[in-house]
């Protein structure tokens, strides 16, 4: 028993038996034979380092120490040696069984998969978040005007910014004007403009008072350094800066209910327990200022002064002294003691005006409901400044505006004509002339059932006989294509007919069939219980009814074929091989009837231009043909014409032999129209084609269902061309 | 029963009945036959098993041991070998290898030093006789889809090559260009593919004639610059126009084959089907689902066309059948044998035996129709060379 057992067998036996220290109950199966939970002591070389996702993430010079670079590896001295070389050439990596599966996950960090699990979370856009929102506490300081106003850019701030606009400028087209430096150094700014931005321009707020005060009445001006207000007076650029303050993006208001106005002026108030050793650096304040603790402002508009950035960066600039012409220095001084603040177009205000306090208009609409009524008046208080001729303007109670007089008047313009004494107009009116279904339409859209009765008057010189009548009306009966109209009615002898429920309405259907396909020289004549209208619509019906049996032309008939239903059944399987439907034959070429025939010739015969390349001719030695000559222009302007027929002709619109460009042009209208429009395209088709012999110039009846110039009209080659024409050109 | 008159027929013409020799090595059915140009002296045989051999059909018989082929023209009807029972065999002497697809058709330059040949790999291959290699390739831009059926040589001094075939286009190659792969012209007219195409003689005028499927002949007349178009009640298979010029033979699939006047269209003369019965009725000449060829023979004397149906009880014999020209009268009608190991039974993918024809697809006449012999190839892969007896 001295022998030793060797560490395999010990590990054998202990994945083979199942756990070892079962005594009790059934023991677990066995593990997998590499996981060892046994607690058993693993040597150095066996262990490996592995992350929380299980992934070997130690290689070579880390696993530890010494070792490194051969106990953590593939287990050779030399670190990793492809073992055998495969070519991709031969055998792809596609065509390895396994491939290897990498996912972006394998080659992040922790930092990077938690960036990944954030970007996994489901969040509102920040504009969305004005309700409710939580993200941030500072948006949500400004309170209960987070729930009216989008927090963020508002959608017209986005649109103007992708538009080139950016924050600070005002709308328009860019204005030419000199440069407004800081410094105004007229020597070097002279005659030399630039194009800008339009300033900003604030927008009008109207301001709802909410105080006793006079209009204009700006309250008591606080107590202001006289250094300050006057180092304001000097300078220009800072009332523009103060607009700016003044205003947020696009010149709106700033509606903040802790406003920054108010932090503003508590700066400026000076309090007992402020010495020089609160002094916050701000040359500004002057901490020892005697005044209430309330400050007034004593000037309108010009209480704050905020500092600007460059004056903080050149302290001393502020005092340099500047030069002012008299002009600027007029028009200055005249309006700054007015808030200099610009109209919303952009002007000063007039003199003597000034611009009203803008407020916040939510609070000011919250505070007015009732906290300051108006006065009352006392009761049998009369105004001193009675209108002097009270009694020629009659008392406002009964007047009357000139609307309510010219309603209540019953006259129309005919009696008020009569009134005036003018004589009648010769012209009559409209509803003379409409029918009395029109007025009625009338009243009922105008909801006036005041107007005059439409007395259906047909003039001198449109009046027409009972028959010319009728013949318009059968004109405007929608042609039908003769080969349609024989097809419907040979679908309708299948029984597949329209109309089965209604005996009449068949018969008449199939009146306007056999008269369309010229069986019958004339419609039967009109139902009594039908009105014209009702009689030309039905026509119009039978007609949309009828087109769909349209003979398919050029290739699409040899691509389709009617479905028809053998009639045969069991019994009579004479001919077993009959094929289920025959295809029926199509509309005969008249050159293959003829070569069916054997009438060879003429008749099988066409001849149509061709065009050798010069090299062809070169090769067959031969002279070009006079129409393929390139030093003609004409010709070969003419040879692009012939080409697109070529090009019609060479997909399938020869068949004509002898057809020629007009009847492939009909066709092809055929199919275009045919298949696209609606109602009145066919028609337009069928009246092209009836052409020289059936249509009388004579009668030229307005169709109001059809445009022919719109709809007869041939498109023009480029259209064939764009359309039909092959694109790759073969010279 | 013996209409096939190979042998026996004892008339006073001099058409040649005889089998001269037959043409074996093919591995299957022979699609295309020509003689090559002037005077004829070798045949070229384009098969489906992707390769065109070049033969002398005179054999190599041991009674006129010398073989250059002049001579052994000379003494060819001195051959006795009317008694034989096997057809001699014809010399191979080179196999063309380069093809990828079936070979459906050849053309020899006039100068015999080249040729061309096209078939299912969709490309025209212009070979150099003797070293069996091919010159060019006009396969870029080429035919876009399905077989060449048919190339030609045309132009001066066969400076262009035309290729027609399923894909409805007629395709003319500039031959002397080294480097332009594009076609000289396209022509693009026919409605179904080209079956058959023909080059009027260089002195006759510059025409081109293009047999379709869609059963009209066209001929682009280059000088000119006309297109006409002919049409045929069925479809074309088969063009060969004779050396002036004036007249074309038209094969089409309506079992006629028709000598057409080319200046007014007009029909001149119609072989086969049952217009032309000529108290035959059991065995007229049918055609109606095969390209079949049909070519001018004997100096424009006779009308010779293949068979797409065996003849009756001769276990599939394939049969040529000859007419005459003026008369249309049928002339002959020859039993086309399967070669040796022919006839053999074969068995279909449903196990049962499958009938066999052998239909005879190609002919071709010696010498553009003006020499003394002419073979035949089809579905046997043999190709037979009958000569004057």
């Amino acid at each position: 028993m001295s022998y030793k057992r060797s560490r395999a067998t010990f590990e054998a036996d202990l994945t083979a038996q199942q756990s070892p220290y079962v005594f009790f109950g059934t023991p677990l199966p066995p593990r997998d034979p590499e996981v060892r939970d046994d607690g058993s002591y693993v040597p150095i070389w066996k262990q490996e380092v592995r992350d929380e996702r299980g992934r070997k993430r130690l290689h070579g010079a880390f696993t530890g120490g010494f070792s490194a670079g051969y106990f953590n590896t593939v287990g050779s001295k030399e670190g990793w040696t492809p073992s055998t070389f495969v070519s991709s050439r031969t055998n792809r990596h596609k065509d390895t069984p396994r491939a290897v599966q990498q996912r972006p996950e394998d080659f992040m960090d922790e930092e990077d998969l938690a960036d990944a699990e954030e970007a996994k979370k489901i969040q509102t856009n920040a504009a969305f978040a004005g309700l409710g929102s939580t993200a941030n506490d500072a948006t949500r300081a400004s309170g209960l005007m987070g729930l009216f106003r989008p927090q963020g850019e508002t959608m017209g701030v986005k649109l103007l910014k992708k538009m080139g606009w950016r924050e600070g400028q005002g709308i328009g087209p860019k204005v030419r004007r000199k440069a407004r430096l800081e410094l105004q150094n007229d020597a070097t700014a002279q005659g030399e403009t630039f194009l800008f931005a339009p300033e900003n321009v604030p927008m009008i707020a109207f301001v709802k008072k909410t105080d006793r005060k006079g209009l204009g009445y700006a309250g008591e001006s606080g107590l202001t350094p006289i250094g300050r207000s006057g180092s304001k007076k000097g300078s220009h650029g800072d009332t523009d800066d103060e607009d700016e303050d003044d205003y947020g993006a696009l010149g709106r208001p700033k509606l903040t209910i802790g406003g920054g106005r108010k932090k503003e002026t508590s700066k400026i108030r000076g309090g007992i327990g402020i010495g020089i050793l609160n002094d916050t650096g701000s040359d500004d304040e002057d901490p020892y200022e005697v005044g209430p603790k309330i400050s007034y402002n004593r000037v309108i508009g010009g209480d704050k002064k905020k500092k600007k950035a460059t004056i903080a960066a050149n302290p001393t600039l502020q005092a340099k002294p500047k030069f002012i012409t008299k002009k600027a220095a007029s028009s200055i001084l005249g309006k700054v003691g007015l808030g200099v603040r610009k109209c919303h177009d952009g002007r000063l205000p007039l003199d003597g005006f000034v611009f009203g306090k803008e407020s916040d208009a939510l609070t000011t609409e919250i505070n007015s409901e009732g906290k300051y009524p108006p006065p009352q008046i006392p009761p049998g208080w009369v105004s001193s400044k009675t209108p002097k001729s009270e009694s020629a303007r009659g008392s406002p109670a009964n007047y009357v505006s000139t609307a309510d007089v010219a309603k209540a008047s019953t006259l129309d313009p005919k009696a008020r004509a009569a009134l005036l004494g003018e004589k009648q107009l010769p012209g009559k009116s409209v509803f003379d002339f409409i029918s009395s279904a029109s007025r009625d339409r009338l009243a009922a859209v105008t909801g006036r059932s005041d107007l005059p009765q439409a007395l259906g008057e047909v003039p001198a010189a449109y009046a027409r006989s009972e028959a010319e009548k009728q013949q318009e009306l059968l004109d405007r009966v929608p042609k039908l294509n003769k080969e349609t109209a024989i097809a419907a009615i040979s679908r309708g002898i299948g029984g597949g007919a329209p109309y089965a429920e209604d005996e009449e309405k068949r018969a008449r259907y199939r009146g306007y069939l056999e008269v369309q396909a010229g069986f019958r020289p004339q419609l039967p004549p009109k139902p009594a219980k039908l009105t014209d209208e009702e009689w030309l619509r039905e026509f119009h019906e039978f007609f949309n009814c009828a087109r769909i049996f349209k003979p398919m032309t050029g290739f699409m008939a040899s691509r389709f074929t009617t479905s028809s239903s053998t009639k045969s059944t069991a019994s009579t399987t004479g001919d077993a091989k009959e094929v289920v439907s025959r295809p029926p034959p199509k509309p005969e070429d008249p050159a293959e009837e003829a070569a069916r025939l054997g009438m060879f010739g003429t008749m099988t015969r066409s001849v149509t231009d061709f065009y050798p390349t010069r090299l062809l001719c070169k090769r067959f030695g031969v002279k070009p043909p006079a129409h393929v000559q390139p030093d003609d222009y004409d010709a070969t302007s003419e040879k692009k014409k012939d080409d697109v027929w070529s090009q019609f002709q060479s997909y399938g619109y020869q068949g004509g032999g002898g057809g020629g460009p007009g009847s492939v042009e009909r066709e092809l209208l055929g199919l275009e129209f045919g298949s696209t429009g609606g109602g009145g395209g066919s028609t337009a088709m069928a009246d092209l084609e009836k052409g020289g012999e059936a249509h009388k110039p004579a009668a030229v009846v307005l169709d109001t269902s059809r445009n022919e110039a719109l709809e007869g009209k041939r498109p023009g080659d480029e259209v064939f061309k764009a359309i039909f024409g092959d694109s790759d050109d073969d010279e | 029963m013996d209409v096939y008159d190979n042998n026996t027929f004892t008339g006073k013409d001099d058409f040649p009945r005889k089998i001269l020799s037959q043409l074996l090595g093919s591995n299957g059915p022979v699609h295309a036959v020509t003689y090559s140009a002037s005077p004829g002296t070798y045949i070229l045989t384009g098969s489906a098993d992707r390769s065109i051999r070049l033969y002398n059909p005179i054999p190599a018989s041991p009674s006129s041991s010398t073989t250059t082929s002049s001579t052994s023209f000379i003494t060819k009807p001195s051959q006795a070998l009317s008694s034989t029972a096997t057809p001699p065999q014809g010399r191979l002497i080179q196999t063309y290898t380069s093809h990828g697809y079936e070979v459906l058709s050849l053309s020899v330059s006039s100068s015999n030093a080249t040729f061309a040949s096209s078939g299912g790999d969709r490309a025209v291959f212009l070979w150099d006789v003797s070293t069996a290699t091919t010159i060019r390739r006009f396969s870029n831009q080429g035919h876009t889809a399905g077989r060449i059926n048919s190339v030609i040589f045309a132009g001066v001094d066969d400076s262009l090559l035309i290729s027609g075939g399923h894909d409805t286009t007629v395709r003319i190659w500039d031959v002397r260009s080294q480097s332009s792969s594009r076609p000289v012209q396209v022509l693009g007219e026919a409605k179904d593919g080209i079956t058959s195409l023909a080059v009027s003689s260089p002195g006759g005028g510059a025409e081109v004639l293009a047999g379709s499927v869609d059963g009209r002949v066209r001929t682009y007349d280059v000088r000119m610059g006309r297109l006409v178009t002919d049409v045929f009640p069925g479809a074309v298979t088969s063009l060969c126009l004779a050396r002036d010029g004036k007249t074309v033979l038209v094969g089409s699939l309506d079992s006629k084959i028709r000598l057409m006047d080319r200046s007014n269209g007009q029909c001149l003369r119609t072989y086969g089907g049952d217009g032309n019965a000529n108290g035959d009725a059991a065995g007229g000449w049918m055609n109606k689902e095969i390209r079949v060829q049909s070519v001018l023979g004997g100096g424009e004397r006779w009308v010779v066309a293949g068979d797409e149906n065996g003849a009756e009880n001769s276990n599939g014999e394939g049969r040529v059948w000859a007419w005459d020209l003026l008369t249309g009268k049928l002339m002959a009608k020859l039993g086309v044998p399967w070669g040796p190991g022919g006839g053999k039974v074969v068995v279909g993918r449903d196990g049962k035996e499958k009938e066999r024809k052998n239909v005879v697809s190609c002919v071709a006449w010696k010498d553009g129709g003006f020499g003394n012999q002419f073979c035949v190839g089809g579905t046997s892969g043999v190709v037979t060379v009958y000569g004057e007896a």
